[in-house]
């Protein structure tokens, strides 16, 4: 048992921290702070799309803990500051309306926060034909994910069945389409996809977002025997109005590569570009640059720069761009680069697909309609009051028709 | 030039002379001049609104996707709004003084940036929300550009009395139907973030992208958030908020054709790029 002198000590105590809980309380309900803060967000959001490039605004402001503690205690301010101005009131259209208007910016808030620490978003590159993993941070180009995202939340595997260009619904082009396969056993999905057409998989949505070539190439020996096949990704340049060249390279340059690649030894630099038929879909001519691994001694007498469509790019060592031996094939043609022989063996369509999990998103979208339903709500009730009291004035009883200081 | 492009530069040429009778008839305090700048402004409204229907008509595409297409179907909502006011009211003619010049300023920067329209319609721009989404920015941008005019009219008429000024409405009233535009105008805009939220996620996989202009109307529908606020929570009223309504309705304007014309954005004429 406490004796009565050690709870005469305690008492001031627990009375300050009651004290210090209001004032917190006190501050934090304060419409100046709620209005404070809006205004610091809304000056962080300015900032963010003026001054910086989306990718730097993203990595400085938008997905760093202090805007997302902001964005919290916006929350948190705006709501208290609600409630407890609304506490005890009687109920109308209009109250109703602003308690879900608010309660619904709240949870908005709550499920941005929620999300940007559970979300996944990757692109999975894959030709016609080819799986990837879902679960295994390799089988993406690039990955933006929250802090407590966990790689097991994507099972299975995802498949590339087919690329279908100029694909239609409903006669509107929709102009390219994804049919994939998702999931793993049992629970697999098969759907197409295209743009405002995703697939939802347990949570997991596949999105369309961009697409280009693969060139099927079989390394040869001189008689003709497969020594290493493999699909051959190409990038799309542009070069110009709706001009595009189909190379190997970087995103923004031509190159080459490593042919086959490692760990396998290196036959050749490979360098590959195609110009599709105008008429027939994966038909057209492939163009060839190959350099010898180390970059010396040409396997053959070069081609000249003018005569090419796509144009050579450098040996990576050496910086040579005279290639040791360039020429041009139909797609199905087998092209003679001295040593070895390479064949065009077929022209496939690669996809880079979105894969989203938002765990937060169905709180986000619902909290928005909600958020418009109370606006809508008020603002017919203010009318609707508005109404009366303009009516009760009319009669005679005329009243102050400037609504009192706070929240009628 | 074809006849919708001749019907465009009447409505154009129309609204330039009603904003002169307008604004002089106010100045001169000449009530047949503010009446004829009505009556120019309801023919330029015809001419804008044949020229909107010969462009669609002849195009395979809604004609609201470009900047230009956007800035003449704003500028047709704030004029329809405005008409359907004078027709419930006379009080309130001399608003044409402040949504004319406006209108006409705009839908002549909009002639300057005109292009033939598109063959077809963009696959991202093949969804239903599109609909509600430029139906809420174009109400939304007429109400509130109407809650500026009668702003703009509450300030006017606040010391002065006499002449026209005595026709109008007492200041109370001109604050109160302002409030009200600023509140349909708020609601406008949210339906346009709501269904522009659900455009992007249905068509990008996220319902917001962080893009300039996506992030500038947020601001501008929080700083009418802020209005609503100022008034219903801390009591303002008349001088103070009349001149915020007059800035915000700049803000507005500066997000909604201001940011996508000078910075690289998701929202330039709608024009969505998919390769």
């Amino acid at each position: 048992m406490t004796p009565p002198e050690d709870a005469a000590a305690v008492r001031p105590r627990a009375k300050a921290h009651q004290n210090l809980g209001r004032r917190a309380f006190l501050v934090i309900s304060s419409p100046r702070l709620a209005i404070a803060l809006l205004i610091t967000v809304l000056a962080c959001c300015v900032v963010g799309v003026t001054v910086f490039t989306p990718e730097p605004a993203w990595r400085l402001i938008f997905n760093t803990i202090w805007f997302n503690g902001l964005l919290s205690l916006l929350a948190m301010s705006s709501g208290l500051t609600f409630f407890a101005r609304i506490w005890g009131r009687k109920l109308t259209i209009i109250s109703v309306g602003m308690i879900v208007f608010h309660v619904s910016f709240m949870a908005m808030l709550g499920g941005v926060v929620f999300n940007s620490l559970l979300h996944f978003k990757g692109v999975l590159r894959l030709t016609e034909g080819e799986s990837l993993p879902n679960g295994v941070p390799e089988s993406y180009d690039t990955i933006e994910m929250g802090r407590f995202f966990d790689f097991a939340r994507l099972r299975g595997e995802t498949t590339l069945l087919a690329m279908h260009r100029d694909y239609k619904v409903d006669g509107q082009d929709k102009r390219a389409a994804y049919e994939i396969s998702v999931g793993d056993g049992a629970a697999k999905a098969t759907g197409t996809i295209y743009m405002t057409q995703n697939l939802d998989h347990r949570g997991v949505r596949y999105l369309v977002a961009k697409e280009g070539y693969s060139l099927g190439i079989a390394l040869q020996d001189q008689q003709g025997r497969d020594l290493y096949a493999a699909m051959v990704p190409l990038q799309s340049l542009p070069r110009g109005k709706d001009a595009y060249l189909y190379t190997t390279g970087s995103s923004t340059e031509p190159g080459s590569f490593m042919f086959p690649p490692p760990p396998a030894p290196t036959a050749l630099l490979l360098q590959v570009g195609y110009v599709p038929d105008q008429k027939e879909d994966r038909a057209g001519q492939v163009e060839f640059f190959t350099w010898k691994p180390d970059g010396t001694g040409a396997a053959a007498p070069a081609t000249g720069p003018a005569a090419s469509a796509t144009g050579p790019g450098q040996h990576p060592v050496t910086g040579e761009n005279r290639p040791a031996a360039s020429g041009k094939v139909p797609v199905g043609g087998v092209f003679d680069a001295g040593e070895y022989k390479l064949e065009a063996r077929e022209v496939r369509y690669w996809v880079g697909m979105t894969v989203r999990r938002d765990p937060g998103l169905l709180v986000i979208l619902t909290s928005l309609w909600a958020g418009l339903a109370g606006m809508t709500m008020t603002f017919a009730g203010r009318i609707w009051q508005d109404s009366k009291r303009e009516k009760r004035a009319a009669g005679g009883e005329r009243k102050d028709i400037t609504s009192p200081k706070g929240i009628p | 030039m074809n006849v919708e492009q001749v019907l465009f530069w009447c409505a154009v040429g129309l609204y330039g002379v009603s904003a002169f009778a307008y604004v002089f008839g106010f100045i001169a305090e000449k009530e047949k001049l503010v009446g004829a700048g009505l009556a120019t402004a309801v023919l330029g409204f015809a001419a804008h609104t044949a020229s909107i229907a010969l462009r669609w008509i002849s195009s395979a595409v809604t004609p609201f996707i470009t900047t230009s297409e956007s800035l003449a179907l704003g500028t047709f909502m704030a004029m329809a709004l405005y008409l359907a006011l004078q027709a419930s009211t006379r009080k309130v003619r001399p608003l044409g003084v402040f949504v004319l010049p406006v209108v006409f300023v705009l839908l002549g920067w909009a002639g300057t940036l005109r292009a033939a329209s598109g063959s077809q319609l963009a696959p991202a721009l093949q969804s239903g929300w599109l609909w509600a989404h430029i139906v809420g920015a174009s109400i939304g941008f007429a109400s509130v550009m109407i809650a500026a005019a009668l702003s703009g009219l509450f300030l006017l008429k606040e010391n002065r009395s006499g002449g026209i000024y005595d026709r109008l409405p007492a200041p109370s009233d001109l604050d109160r139907l302002a409030y009200r535009f600023v509140a349909a105008g708020f609601i406008m805009y949210g339906l346009m973030i709501v269904t522009g939220a659900l455009w992007a996620d249905q068509a990008k996989g996220s319902y917001w992208n962080w893009d300039p202009v996506e992030v500038w109307s947020l601001v501008s529908w929080l700083v009418y958030g802020i209005y609503l606020h100022l008034r219903i929570t801390m009591g303002w009223r008349g001088r103070r908020l009349a001149w915020y309504a007059l800035a915000a309705v700049v803000v507005m304007i500066v997000s909604y054709w201001g940011i996508p014309f000078s910075v690289e954005t998701f929202h330039k004429g709608f024009r969505v790029e998919h390769q």
